[in-house]
């Protein structure tokens, strides 16, 4: 089987050495903060006062005030600062300077889109002349299709994102009412828990309604489709929103699907403009696609730092961010450039100092499948618990080539093939869709690339796309000798398997069959199971 | 002169000392996590008057 050579870490942490200590199964919450060192805890402390004036902020309008009251999956934001403790047990140094000015930019533009959701909402801000001009978008969809749209005149929601895959990151229970809701009224409970949540908000009629119209996507399985079909039902029926059904080619390595796939595009921008009485603006659709490709070589320079044996930024903070910047943002909000380059320089530092993230690398693994929601903290467990770090997940391996971003006659042409590609290789779908090709060899040509001796399997018990090729990885891993390390879970759903439950996989498979002993043996069963 | 810096010096003290005050009020809610746990005392008495509330529950 493929090795790796172990990497020590040669400075001994500053503060205390083990997290261990700041869980209380009698708590819903850590029992403390961690103590990371004098400069690192005042760097820590200073973030959490910047997340309580963000929040605080919010809360200072009325309108948002009455959202709070209105909405169930506003609780979760009761623990944002929880939410930010699990992204950070252990860290120090650039590690925790990477996460805090990452996740610090999530969460200020995921308030944002909150109170963005309750101006224009009908019930609690009713400003209809802001609705009109509003476009709802999927939670899973790229909005390449809004990039020449300007953001001033044009707003796009992604209503579900706050309502659903946010808050479940913050509040661990907080989706199981919405999946009850579901399944009441006789959805069944094998299909992904993600779109089956947010059929469940709709039916139970609390997602905001506003906007002049809206914009799905056939995203990647059989649950998102119902769960849309949901939605749109009760979208355009009761509240008479026109919904636009974005069907992009799943197929998406075929050359033969690039027309329809920009004739698809070629309709959406132009149901949009119908809708919300804005034109597309080629100015703002090339200043977009120049910030793409920007963020585009920022994310291949963070990899390469990742193939070293020092990388820098990676996990869920990692594929988070992505997910913003590449499927949310897509280039038209100008403020994530900064951010993308202030992480690079963070990422650069850490690499030349030689920064990691726990005492030892022991091995180096490739992170495939979808992460469990509800257990977001789990990648930087592995690393402190066992020394494996996850040098890059399947969410974060999207579209590594340029766009054109010049304007000419020939530029607007393959503008709309661009947008069509960036939409079909949108997180998720670029995998779990394809063929074997994109699921399979992708995966062990990137092993290859950034040395990776482990795969880490997430294996989500309701996804049908990715059930047929267990075979398939388990014999061509065997082929290629690197471990594979299944790890089952149920994406929102903790009832199906717990956090520990989850754990003990991990733990299982480093005891029997790597026969090791962990690097922090106080955090192989941690009491946070009835923890948000 | 003298009472003009005598009162510069009170604001200046008034000033470091409001926000000594500031940092350990703070730094003590944030590193006992008292934030979280307050929030999380709340959080049953919320979800009490959610299930309470009409829904238009429809598929």
């Amino acid at each position: 089987m493929k090795t790796v050579e172990k990497v020590v870490n040669p400075v001994r942490r500053r503060g205390e050495q083990s997290p261990s200590r700041i869980y209380d199964e009698k708590l819903k919450v850590r029992a403390r903060r961690e103590w990371r060192g004098v400069k690192d805890t005042l760097y820590d402390y200073t973030r959490w006062l910047y997340q309580v004036y963000v929040i605080g902020k919010f809360i200072l309008l009325p309108r948002n005030v009455k959202g709070f009251f209105r909405y169930r999956w506003m609780m979760s934001y009761l623990f944002v600062m929880h939410g930010m403790d699990k992204f950070t047990i252990g860290l120090r140094d650039e590690a925790l300077r990477i996460t805090h000015t990452a996740m610090n930019f999530v969460i200020a533009d995921v308030t944002q889109a909150i109170a963005n959701c309750f101006r224009g909402d009908r019930r609690v801000g009713n400003d209809k002349a802001y609705s009109d001009k509003c476009v709802i978008t999927d939670e899973n969809s790229m909005v390449t299709f809004m990039m020449g749209f300007d953001t001033q005149k044009v707003h796009t929601i992604l209503r579900e994102v706050p309502t659903m895959f946010a808050s479940n990151i913050f509040h661990q229970f907080n989706v199981m009412h919405y999946l009850d809701i579901a399944q009441q009224y006789g959805i069944p409970g094998d299909v992904c828990p993600m779109p089956e949540a947010e059929a469940g908000i709709s039916i139970e009629d609390d997602f905001c309604v506003l906007g002049s119209c809206a914009v799905q996507n056939n995203t990647t399985c059989d649950g998102s489709l119902m769960g849309n079909g949901i939605i749109a039902k009760r979208l355009e029926r009761e509240y008479g929103i026109p919904t636009f059904q974005l069907a992009t080619p799943l197929r998406h390595k075929e050359p033969d699907v690039m027309e329809y796939a920009a004739e698809e595009i070629r309709k959406a921008i132009a149901f949009v403009e119908e809708h919300t009485g804005e034109k597309w603006d080629w100015d703002v659709y090339f200043r977009a696609a120049k910030r793409v490709n920007d963020a585009t070589r920022c994310r291949i320079a963070q990899m390469e730092i990742n193939s070293t044996p020092y990388p820098q930024f990676f996990g869920a903070v990692f594929s988070l961010y992505n997910d913003t910047n590449y499927m949310g943002n897509s280039g038209r909000n100008a403020d994530f450039v900064a951010i993308d380059h202030k992480l690079l320089e963070l990422a650069e530092k850490g690499y030349r100092e030689k920064r990691m993230y726990a005492k030892e690398y022991r091995h180096r693994c490739i992170v495939w499948g979808v992460q469990p929601q509800y257990v977001i903290d789990m990648l930087y467990w592995m690393v402190q618990c066992w020394g494996v770090v996850p040098l890059a997940d399947m969410l974060s391996i999207i579209n590594t080539d340029m766009i054109a971003e010049e304007d000419t006659p020939e530029n607007r042409e393959q503008a709309y093939r661009d947008m069509a590609m960036l939409n079909m290789e949108m997180i998720m779908r670029n995998h779990t869709h394809g063929g074997y090709k994109v699921l399979l060899d992708d995966l062990w040509d990137l092993c290859e690339k950034m040395n990776a001796d482990i795969v880490m399997m997430w294996e989500h018990m309701s996804c049908k796309a990715l059930t047929g090729m267990h075979g398939m990885f388990e014999e061509q891993a065997r082929e290629r000798g690197i471990h594979i390390m299944w790890v089952s879970h149920d994406l929102c759903d903790p009832r199906v398997f717990t956090r520990q439950a989850i754990r003990d996989q991990v733990n299982s498979y480093m005891r029997t069959v790597m026969r090791e002993e962990p690097l922090d043996p106080a955090l192989e069963i941690i009491p946070d199971n009835e923890a948000y | 002169m003298k009472k003009i810096s005598a009162l510069a010096l009170k604001i200046l003290l008034g000033i470091v000392l409001g926000a000594l005050g500031f940092f350990v009020v703070t730094f003590i809610i944030y590193f006992f996590n008292l934030d979280m746990k307050a929030t999380s005392m709340l959080a049953p008495f919320l979800e009490k008057w959610f299930d309470k509330m009409d829904r238009k529950q429809y598929l």
